[in-house]
């Protein structure tokens, strides 16, 4: 593999895992086989977990993950970090709430809060929409806020953040939670509403800054250090280029701009 | 000339064992050709004739196998039949017939071994689908075997709560969902595609029907990810409108999955319906009975068991279906709470946690195959029986 740099030969590399890192994975991918004729890049997201669980059993190259690797879970995988994110709780722009608390949204994922009378709203029963048990997301999700309480087992599960994001453009009373990044329309999608959480708006300075209370780390996980045309293709994540601009484009924060700060 | 098969004789004697098939037909050209040159040849007077016929066919059989196997018995075979045609025909039969089963053949070797490839190989493909359902369910039973140890059958089967995360496995809210979604769906498919089969079996003009059944068959070959994709993005909206909710739940399901079925139910109820005899149509309406009550108190009730079959093979085209359902169904591990709260099934769930899903968790996905396979099998089984059933009812 560390030969071929340069050579005329096709070298593949695997990219499995996290929804949330697609776009920058994708787009850095396209940029970077235009820059590197020899060598292709397949990029497929089917959660965090799912990635893990491939680089480890040797179906990809780098696993990308949205939350950090679980008590015994990937062992010997190397963790490099890309990208910062923070996870908004999004609302139907219809919806009067805008700014809500930890505990009320713990309160309502766990089933305890049902209308939206009882967080300041109109009475309107509240449509859960939660994360499949793969989503990287939903972990996060779940160790930010969740805290020692359970997901209450009566919301609609959506196996995507595309799918939370468009189901809750829709629907009046229903609630969801995304990447901070997908909260601005692109593509034409419809509005959402980006709840404040404890007085805090889901802005990337905020996420920056730490200050936001959900926030957490893109990973790429790969099996020992990466070589050939992995380590070529990690460099090119980590690089300004991706950094300052897929990144960023995707709605997530440079490595660079929390070094140390976690 | 007119036609020679009605007019001359029959050679039915000839026809059991003596005469193949083709050789009959050979037989009654040789016969028309024999009466039209009847001064020229000069046959025998009467019944010999026949005979001659035969004869002169067996004769040929023989030289074929002559050709063949070099063997004293050909020429002895020859020699009958030609010397004493009449009367040593049956001599010639035996020795024919015989060359089959003894040294000499009628096929050569190259033949038998050519057919028995063939054989062979079409043996084989049948028996791929045996070993395909035998080894599927061997490896299901053997990867879900240890849920059964590890949280025990009966905790697997009624447990009503299930988190992997957690490590519960109940597996009652996706059987009840695969339930509630297939039964749903077929209260409203199984009419809706038993009315299509009727009206194109017994109303449809030719024309109408003409387009009718390539739209019913082409239903069948739209891929489950469409129709899925369809349900979330123009019918969950719909019934979010309409009864609130985020639109997905098993009245969502029952949609799409209704329509899903129908190519499949109406298809195999149009042939059942076919295979009503006329008789019984014309009968009805000599005694007086319209289109209607003869389609409702006749026809429908004659296909009876058809419809049953297919109906039930509707069901198990419901039960399997996975990725429409976990588009729509909401995916929610919890017990039937109303038609547009969300539920899931055993096929949505097992591809919703078949990605990460490792330990017993991944075993409980297997048990959950497991049952799922003995459910199909079950609707299998009742068709075969119903089937049983039927004939024994008619014969």
């Amino acid at each position: 593999m560390s030969g071929c740099r340069g050579a005329a030969i096709t070298d593949t590399v695997n990219v499995a895992g996290s929804t949330t890192i697609l776009p920058i994975a994708e787009v850095a991918a396209e940029n970077f086989m235009q820059q590197n004729d020899e060598i292709s890049v397949l990029v497929s997201g089917m959660g965090s977990s799912a990635g893990i669980e491939a680089v480890m059993s040797g179906t990809a190259d780098i696993g990308t993950s949205s939350r950090n690797l679980k008590e015994g879970e990937g062992e010997g995988l190397v963790d490099i970090p890309i990208a910062y994110d923070g996870i908004a709780a999004i609302v139907n722009p219809d919806n009067p709430v805008n700014s809500i608390t930890t505990e009320q949204l713990r309160g309502i994922y766990s089933g305890e809060i049902t209308n939206w009378s009882e967080v300041g709203g109109e009475d309107l029963p509240i449509d859960l929409i939660n994360r499949d048990e793969s989503s990287g997301t939903r972990d996060a999700f779940a160790s930010n806020v969740m805290d020692e309480s359970h997901f209450d087992v009566g919301a609609v599960i959506l196996p995507g953040t595309g799918q939370v994001r468009e189901v809750v453009a829709r629907s009046r009373g229903a609630i969801g939670y995304i990447s901070v990044g997908y909260v601005e329309p692109r593509f034409g999608t419809r509005p959402v509403k980006a709840l404040i959480l404890d007085g805090v708006e889901p802005t990337d300075e905020n996420v920056a800054l730490g200050v936001y209370p959900i926030s957490r780390v893109l990973h790429f996980f790969t099996k020992g250090e990466p070589e050939g045309a992995t380590k070529q293709y990690v460099d090119y994540i980590l690089s300004d280029e991706v950094q300052l601009g897929a990144v960023i484009q995707a709605g997530y924060l440079p490595v660079s701009t929390i070094e140390g700060g976690q | 000339m007119s036609d020679p098969t009605n007019e001359y004789t029959d050679w039915e004697e000839f026809e059991d064992g003596t005469l193949t098939e083709e050789e009959v037909e050979l037989a009654d050209d040789r016969w028309a050709d024999a009466e039209i040159e009847d001064s020229a040849r000069s046959i025998d007077e009467t019944g010999d004739e026949k005979r001659n016929v035969v004869a002169e066919l067996m004769r040929e059989r023989a030289a074929k196998a002559q050709s063949r196997a070099d063997d004293d018995t050909v020429d002895k075979m020859i020699g009958i039949v030609d010397g004493e045609a009449p009367v040593g025909i049956d001599d010639g039969i035996d020795l024919a017939a015989g060359a089959g089963a003894g040294k000499l053949q009628l096929v050569t070797r190259q033949t038998q071994i050519k057919e028995f490839v063939l054989a062979s190989v079409f043996f084989l493909c049948a028996i791929v689908a045996v070993l395909g359902v035998a080894l599927i369910f061997a490896f299901v039973a053997y990867k879900a075997f240890p849920i059964f140890t590890e949280v025990g059958f009966g905790n697997f089967i009624t447990g009503t709560e299930w988190s992997g995360t957690e490590g519960k496995f109940g597996i009652v809210p996706f059987i009840v969902g695969s339930f509630v979604v297939t039964l749903g769906a077929l209260a409203i498919g199984a009419p809706l595609a038993v009315m299509t089969a009727v009206f194109l079996s017994e109303l449809a003009s030719k024309k109408i029907r003409s387009f009718v059944r390539p739209a019913v068959e082409l239903l069948a070959g739209i891929p489950s990810v469409v129709y899925g994709f369809f349900g979330v993005v123009v019918i969950a909206p719909i019934v979010s409108r309409l009864f609130g909710g985020v639109g997905f739940g098993p009245l969502t399901a029952w949609i799409i999955l209704s329509i899903m079925i129908v190519p499949t139910i109406a298809t195999l109820t149009e042939d059942a319906l076919d295979s009503i005899p006329m008789g019984i149509r014309e009968a009805s309406f000599a005694m007086g009975a319209n289109q209607w009550q003869t389609i409702y108190k006749v026809v429908l009730p004659a296909a009876k068991l058809g419809i049953i079959d297919a109906v039930i093979l509707g069901m198990g085209r419901a039960i399997g279906e996975t990725m429409a359902v976990l588009m729509v169904v909401g995916n929610a591990p919890q017990l039937f709470a109303g038609i547009t709260r969300p539920i899931s099934t055993l096929t949505s769930q097992i591809v919703l946690d078949m990605g990460y899903a490792t330990g017993t968790q991944r075993t409980a996905l297997f048990g959950m195959a497991a049952i799922l396979f003995i459910i199909s099998m079950s609707l299998v089984l009742t068709v075969r029986l119903l089937s049983r059933f039927g004939q024994e009812m008619s014969g």
